[in-house]
């Protein structure tokens, strides 16, 4: 069984909160996230109020207007969303569940495993609403399509599930014969297996007929479906699991197949996200920052993260750029992955100067966070050794057993930020020194 | 390293400053000649506009001091 959690509206939520004004208040009125700078000009998610004007997300700015005159815009906030996701995730995550995160403000994850721990299904739900400590609302289905379909019909306080297979409470000389039998006759295990998977596939398509093919939306790669689907008069999914799969793959190739698939209850297995380190560091730059300043406080980052204990000699794989920008712009956030895992800090810097011409504002803040790590910079001996290579290592060695006799800022260096600055205290900083 | 550690932060001064506002007295140091002064002014299309006036000064002991007012609060700081 998977268990859904939907928080409707997380982007909007978060974007109020960070704005300033009383978020409650604010969600009460007409409100929608404003384009993201350089992208497409459609709305983000709406408030209830907004919805109520004909306004939905994904739709063009100037028709959102002029459907809702007084709509308000808040700017994004991609850094803070990402932050309390994480938060959010890292909550379920402490009761033990392996979760797949699809987008912010929807999980899934596998009950197995969890039921004994927390007492059947109720507990599990329980116990994720106590780690969440905000309001959510969860679908249990057996599969994952279901599960979201089922989150998305929910209550807060009511969740819904899908084919409850809770097995009844037994004693204990009933339950010793039952596996006896069970072991004397592994054929029998195998064919119930097979027979409540076939029974949890049965529940979840009765679940999900009488639901809009519009919920097919959810995936990306069949977005365009429901719209074709409802053209030619399939309006529910039970009327999309009726059809001929050789009818709807002659018409609709793999994207059919896949939407009748999840018609009748299937999905594919879930993909449980690894568990995840946070190494981050960030910059206050008191002074808003572009140009050849922000590319100084870029270096004095990647710098820091490669100081980090917690790196362990690492490469990075991945990070997250993300800004905070001036006058409430709301933040900014660039994932980068490299090319290859990466220790380097001058190639480091070459790969996400060029991220930040994509920044729409000066920056009030700058951060730098580890998405994934490498394997370990690997540190190859050459054949001939090179004078230069010796003494930098001799450097390295000497910088260590410095700061292991004398602390963490025993050795450092000043790195010049903004050195035609008319400010004095704009110019430098002290930044750590790599060898 | 805790967070960032910008070189050449202000400090406080108390500067005795005469009506023209020319320091006259830095640190209890009487000022003997005034080498240059010069305004600095930026942030002004944020809430927290920057407005600094700057005062090199040589005190009657000899040394050399670099002192501004900052307009916007009027306290008197030093900086190198």
């Amino acid at each position: 069984m998977i268990v859904c959690i939907l928080l409707p509206r997380f982007q909007l939520t978060v974007a109020a909160t960070g704005a300033g004004a009383a978020r409650d208040a604010l969600l009460q009125r007409p409100v929608a996230l404003a384009p993201e700078p350089g992208g497409s000009q459609v709305v983000g998610e709406v408030s209830l109020a907004a919805e109520a004007f004909g306004v939905h997300p994904g739709m063009r700015l100037g028709e959102a207007l002029a459907r809702c005159p007084r709509l308000t815009l808040l700017p994004g906030d991609p850094a803070g969303v990402s932050d309390s996701w994480e938060r959010l995730l890292v909550r379920l995550e402490s009761i033990g569940a392996a979760v797949e995160p699809e987008r912010p403000g929807l999980v899934c994850f596998d009950v197995r495993g969890l039921l004994r721990l927390h007492g059947g299904i109720e507990g599990v739900l329980a116990a994720a609403r106590r780690a969440l400590r905000t309001p959510a609302r969860f679908g249990v289905a057996p599969s994952r399509f279901a599960a979201v379909a089922a989150a998305s019909q929910a209550r807060t306080r009511r969740p819904v599930i899908v084919g409850d297979q809770t097995m009844p409470a037994r004693d204990g000389r009933a339950r010793i014969a039952d596996g006896r039998a069970r072991i004397a006759d592994g054929r029998a295990r195998i064919a119930e297996g097979r027979a409540r998977i076939a029974d949890g596939r049965a529940r979840a398509r009765a679940f999900l007929a009488p639901l809009p093919v519009a919920l097919l939306r959810a995936r990306p790669a069949l977005a365009d479906l429901p719209e074709a689907l409802e053209r030619l008069g399939i309006r529910t999914l039970g009327e999309l699991a009726s059809l001929p799969p050789t009818a709807i793959a002659d018409r609709f190739g793999a994207a059919g197949l896949h939407a009748f698939e999840l018609a009748n209850g299937g999905d594919g297995a879930l993909r449980p996200r690894g568990a995840s380190e946070v190494v981050r560091e960030s910059l206050e730059l008191p002074e808003a920052a572009s140009g050849v300043q922000l590319e100084r406080g870029l270096g004095l980052l990647i710098d820091r993260v490669l100081a980090r204990r917690e790196r362990r000699g690492r490469t990075l794989r991945s990070v997250v750029l993300s800004a905070v920008l001036v006058e409430h712009g709301g933040t900014w956030r660039e994932q980068v992955a490299f090319r290859e895992a990466l220790a380097d800090p001058v190639r480091m810097r070459l790969a996400l100067v060029s991220r930040l011409q994509l920044m729409p504002a000066p920056a009030e803040e700058l951060r730098l966070a580890v998405e994934r790590f490498g394997p370990p910079a690997s540190d190859q001996r050459a054949l001939l050794e090179d004078p230069a290579d010796a003494r930098s290592a001799r450097l390295r060695e000497a910088i260590r057993q410095t700061r292991a006799a004398a602390g963490s800022e025993a050795a450092l260096r000043v790195l010049t930020v903004d050195p035609e600055s008319r400010f004095p205290e704009r110019r430098a900083m002290l930044a750590p020194f790599e060898g | 390293m805790t967070g960032p550690r910008r070189l050449s932060i202000p400090r406080r001064v108390a500067v005795k400053a005469a009506d023209a506002g020319v320091p006259e007295l830095v640190d209890g140091r009487e000022v003997d000649t005034v080498r240059e002064s010069w305004l600095v002014e930026d942030r002004w299309w944020t809430d927290r506009p920057l407005r600094r006036r700057y005062w090199e000064v040589v005190t009657t002991c000899g040394r050399d001091e670099v002192v501004f007012h900052d307009l916007e609060s009027g306290r008197w700081w030093r900086q190198r």
